[in-house]
């Protein structure tokens, strides 16, 4: 019942959404982000639309969930494009530590995979998610890590963006191991578990982008060497008058 | 076992980075001139008034106890060494600020840095983070073990903190005037100018 009602009032807020970017003309700037949202905003309806038959839903349950979950790695690229734009230096860091995170995760569970025995579908589509959540932490994680190293200030709509796919991705993660070493007894919490914090992201995402707020700009070479020029004036300004005084 | 360990500590990990982030004021946007004026002025301090040898050795050398309590009572040695401690530890104080000083303008010039190298950048955070923990510990055996306690760690301190100087004197070298460089180099070994 509840995570009926979460995901009906999570439709209403995805529409709301989506509305107030094309209002604010902010879907132009964050276009991937946007198109997550949509994705995820049809996929959902349409699940709602046929959820009362049972092989419509379970037939359509995974394939959708692997779009929206394709879709969530191009909500990491849009984070890592927005939070570091302005910064050339860090953003060619994000990429390669981005890109040594996704070979290194991949590796992992190719090995891990290699090493089974016995196969299941159902799990394995299970452990698939949690993977492609484990890259997306990472690559988070790393984007984080680089933006307090580099103390890079944030703008609300990509601290907005960050704290909700975050939170979300977080609380997948650790349900969907949860699943897969408890099993069966555990789906009674998991959905409701994963819709509330999809909730959540979806109300952090509505406050922090209800209006435009870009990221703070960086100050480039050329104000650097003017506040330098100006700062060596004041100082020879003031020697100057100092000078002036002894002389009297 | 071990996998669902990793798997929550990243998830949980994850949620405190956030945290963090959703509490985290808003940093100054820095790379302004005074910020360069203040890194020049640390690797200065660093360079001239805290790294060279001779001061280290003043410092930490054992030559001027030994003179003390040769030639003077028990109470005047004691009341040296004391001194002597006193000193020791406000060089660590300032190496390390003036340290710090350096980081957050490294950090803040070379994210704009569009040929930024990788390597060069992990070494460097190593070498600061080194440096850091190295005035931490040095701190910590001034307290237990007094001035001449601690006579390796201030050599691995003197030796990265000169490495960090060069590579920071690197990226201000733009604030040293052609005119002034010239100058310099026309000038008699003891500065004054031919």
């Amino acid at each position: 019942m509840l995570s009926l009602l979460l995901w009906q009032a999570g439709l209403l807020i995805e529409l709301l959404l989506l509305v107030r970017s094309v209002q604010t003309k902010t879907f132009t700037k964050y276009i991937y982000f946007y198109a997550y949202v949509a994705c995820v905003f049809i996929v959902s309806a349409g699940l709602f639309i046929g959820h009362s038959r049972l092989e419509f839903y379970e037939a359509w349950y995974w394939p959708t969930q692997f779009a929206t979950l394709a879709m969530g790695c191009a909500v990491v690229l849009e984070i890592v494009r927005q939070a570091l734009a302005d910064y050339p230096g860090a953003e060619r860091f994000a990429r390669v530590a981005s890109w040594v995170v996704f070979a290194a995760t991949f590796c992992y569970v190719e090995w891990h995979v290699a090493r089974r025995t016995v196969w299941s579908t159902a799990n394995a589509t299970v452990e698939l998610e949690r993977d492609l959540r484990v890259i997306e932490a990472l690559v988070l994680a790393t984007v984080l890590a680089i933006v307090f190293y580099y103390r890079i200030e944030l703008g609300k709509n990509v601290t907005g963006m960050i704290v909700g796919f975050g939170a979300y991705v977080g609380v997948s993660l650790t349900t969907l191991e949860l699943r897969s070493f408890v099993g069966p007894r555990f789906d009674a919490v998991w959905p409701i578990l994963q819709t509330t914090a999809y909730f959540f992201a979806l109300i952090v995402w509505t406050v922090a982008l209800w209006t435009y707020s870009p990221n703070p700009k960086p100050p480039d070479a050329g104000s650097g060497y003017d506040a330098l020029v100006h700062g060596t004036r004041e100082r020879l300004d003031s020697l100057r008058s100092q000078l002036r005084g002894v002389a009297r | 076992m071990i996998g669902l360990l990793l798997y929550l500590a990243l998830g949980v990990g994850l949620l405190v980075f956030l945290w963090a982030l959703a509490r985290r004021k808003g940093a100054p946007v820095e790379g302004c001139g005074r910020q360069f004026v203040e890194a020049r002025q640390a690797l200065r301090t660093l360079q001239l008034g805290l790294l060279p040898e001779n001061l280290i050795e003043r410092i930490f050398d054992q030559e001027d106890y030994r003179y003390v309590t040769a030639t003077s009572p028990g109470e005047i040695g004691e009341l040296f060494l004391q001194e002597r401690s006193r000193i020791s530890l406000m060089w660590v104080r300032r190496v390390r600020s003036e340290i710090r000083n350096l980081m957050h303008f490294h950090l803040a010039y070379s994210r704009l840095h569009a040929k930024l190298s990788l390597l060069t950048e992990i070494r460097l955070a190593l070498d600061f983070a080194l440096l850091l923990m190295a005035c931490r510990a040095l701190r910590i055996l001034l307290y237990l073990r007094g001035p001449y306690g601690a006579r390796s760690v201030v050599r691995v301190l003197a030796a990265t903190a000169g490495r960090v100087c060069a590579a920071s004197e690197k990226s201000l070298a733009f604030l040293n005037p052609p005119a002034l460089e010239s100058f310099r180099r026309d000038s008699a070994g003891h500065g004054a100018a031919i």
